[in-house]
């Protein structure tokens, strides 16, 4: 069953409603974004969309409110709605909801509903508006599961020290707590299709940590980060079990003038095991990807850019299409205002592994697609 | 005739280009709550306050950035003291709001409404193009130090 979500402009109509409200609301921030996109590919649906014939089933929309209780302290909460081909629908999610309690430049801590620091955009890859692309690289940051990865119940601790002003600054962040995964998102819906349909979400406990140097050349970045989690869930015709395993990202980024740059590598090597009535499965995993990206802000309000993503799962056999994904990208932006901003993207696609649906594929996939992904969004 | 002709082009280049400079060279004026007891700040501690890394200043006392919504000034200042254009800078504050790593400055309509704001908060920390005599006592001047 498709759900319908309400169109871009309500939602839009929904966040203007709730601004005009907060300024009213005395020592309460509010903040919103709200996008539309459309997607069209030559061959295969993509994202669970009806993309090969062009589809715009792709809203999100976000309310974040803060308040600075104190001088050290600070609270904070995003709701937040998608939809994505088959994917999410009317359920509101909890982004995030924290207590901020920053002691002082070098430490501090959150405690709630905290987003998960892991590569460079893992904890803000929700964020449209900040980006120039579309879609982020697919082979770090698959949309399908972004609400997965994006935060974990429990703590953190952050922080940063100067090293002097020869050598540049350190920034940590180290965090612990519990993960589940989406009922709405991509890992449940691919469950689901071998018959593991999950009423309550699974999930395990998470923990890691991120550390990077802004270093003295300025607009440079390097940075490395681990995750360990782990899952378990049970569904009412079998279970699935995830031992802990680490997720790796090493990363780098410089800006200069109007040029930037980033590349990074991911590995994520599991085993997943899935029991299905006496058949006792092993699906062994080894992850492992890179992208690199470079833009450039041609205008004030325009920039273009291009990027290449490379995922494979090295544990398979990597000649299959469906065991790798390489995607080259350009993409354009232009910021109508401060709040508005359209966003076109054309995508090279070879192989399989990654956002496609086989149900939304019946008659199969072809090893290759060309895709175009266009973009409005909203934000205050 | 020529030679002449070609002596009031380099002169105009010249000038033209003096005006650039001059029109680069405009900066703003610093200013803060006059509880602040700092009276030099460098640009790289200003970049950090602005952008959320740091909340204190060099004394230990706490900092508020407070900006202006937009205009000259405002990009003047992002550009001579941050190192950023307009757009990274609301790009940097969006994700901090959004990943729930910060709230954004209080921005200002007006220069008028910012002076007013840093001289009622404590901590407050702005810019201005120029201070009006009449208000000359409500706030303290800051010296960028680099």
């Amino acid at each position: 069953m498709r759900r319908r979500m309400p169109p871009f402009v309500l939602v839009c109509v929904f966040i203007f409603i709730g601004r005009l409200c907060a300024q009213s609301i005395a020592g309460v921030e509010i903040h919103g974004f709200a996008t539309q996109g459309f997607l069209y590919s030559s061959n295969n649906n993509y994202l669970t969309m009806e993309s090969s014939n062009g589809s715009a089933a792709w809203t999100d929309g976000a309310v974040t409110a803060s308040d600075s209780l104190t001088e050290k302290l600070r609270a904070g909460i995003q709701l937040h709605m998608y939809q994505l081909g088959q994917l999410g629908g009317p359920r509101l999610q909890m982004d995030w909801a924290s207590a901020d309690y920053r002691i002082n430049d070098h430490f501090g801590i959150r405690a709630g509903k905290v987003k998960t620091v892991l590569g460079l955009f893992n904890d803000s890859q929700d964020v449209d508006a900040i980006f120039l692309w579309t879609l982020l690289p697919q082979c770090s940051y698959p949309v399908d599961n972004k609400s997965f990865f994006l935060a974990h119940l429990g703590g953190e601790v952050y922080g940063g020290f100067s090293l002097g002003s020869r050598a540049g600054k350190l920034e940590y962040h180290g965090y612990a707590g519990y993960i589940s995964l989406d009922l709405d998102g991509g890992f449940v819906k691919e469950a689901s299709q071998s018959g593991l349909i999950f009423r309550n979400a699974p999930g395990g406990k998470t923990y890691g940590g991120d550390l990077r140097w802004h270093a003295p050349l300025k607009g440079l970045t390097v940075g490395s980060s681990a995750d360990i989690e782990a899952l378990d869930g049970t569904a009412p015709a079998g279970r699935l079990h995830v031992a802990p395993f680490l997720i790796s990202a090493q990363y780098a980024q410089f800006t200069t003038g109007k040029f930037y740059f980033t590349g990074e590598y991911d590995r994520s090597p599991a085993n997943p095991i899935v029991t299905l009535g006496p058949a006792i499965v092993s699906l062994p995993q080894d992850f492992r990807s890179y992208y690199a990206m470079g833009s450039y802000r041609i205008l004030k309000k325009l920039q273009a850019g291009g990027y290449y993503s490379h995922f494979v799962n090295k544990s398979l056999d990597t000649s299959q299409p469906a065991n790798y994904s390489k995607d080259r990208v350009i993409s354009g932006r232009y910021d109508f205002n401060s709040y508005f901003y359209g966003k076109v993207e054309g995508h090279f696609l070879q192989g399989t592994a990654l956002g496609y649906y086989a149900e939304s594929n019946p008659t199969g996939l072809k090893p290759d697609s060309k895709m175009l992904a266009v973009k409005i969004g909203f934000s205050f | 005739m020529k030679t002449m002709r070609k002596i009031r082009c380099v002169l105009f280049l010249l000038v033209s280009l003096a005006c650039c400079r001059a029109a680069s060279a405009q900066d703003v004026v610093l200013v803060a709550n006059k509880d602040v007891q700092v009276s030099g700040i460098a640009n790289s501690d200003l970049r950090a306050i602005f952008l959320g890394s740091k909340t204190r200043f060099s004394d230990g006392s706490h900092a508020v950035p407070v900006t202006l919504k937009g205009g000259p000034i405002h990009e003047v200042f992002l550009k001579n003291h941050l190192g950023e254009s307009s757009e990274d800078f609301r790009a940097q504050w969006r994700k901090s709001v959004f990943t729930g790593q910060g709230a954004m400055p209080k921005a200002c309509d007006s220069e008028a409404a910012m002076i007013e704001y840093v001289s009622a908060t404590s901590g407050a920390v702005g810019y201005v193009s120029r201070v009006p005599p009449e208000d000359a006592g409500k706030v303290k001047l800051l010296i960028s130090v680099n």
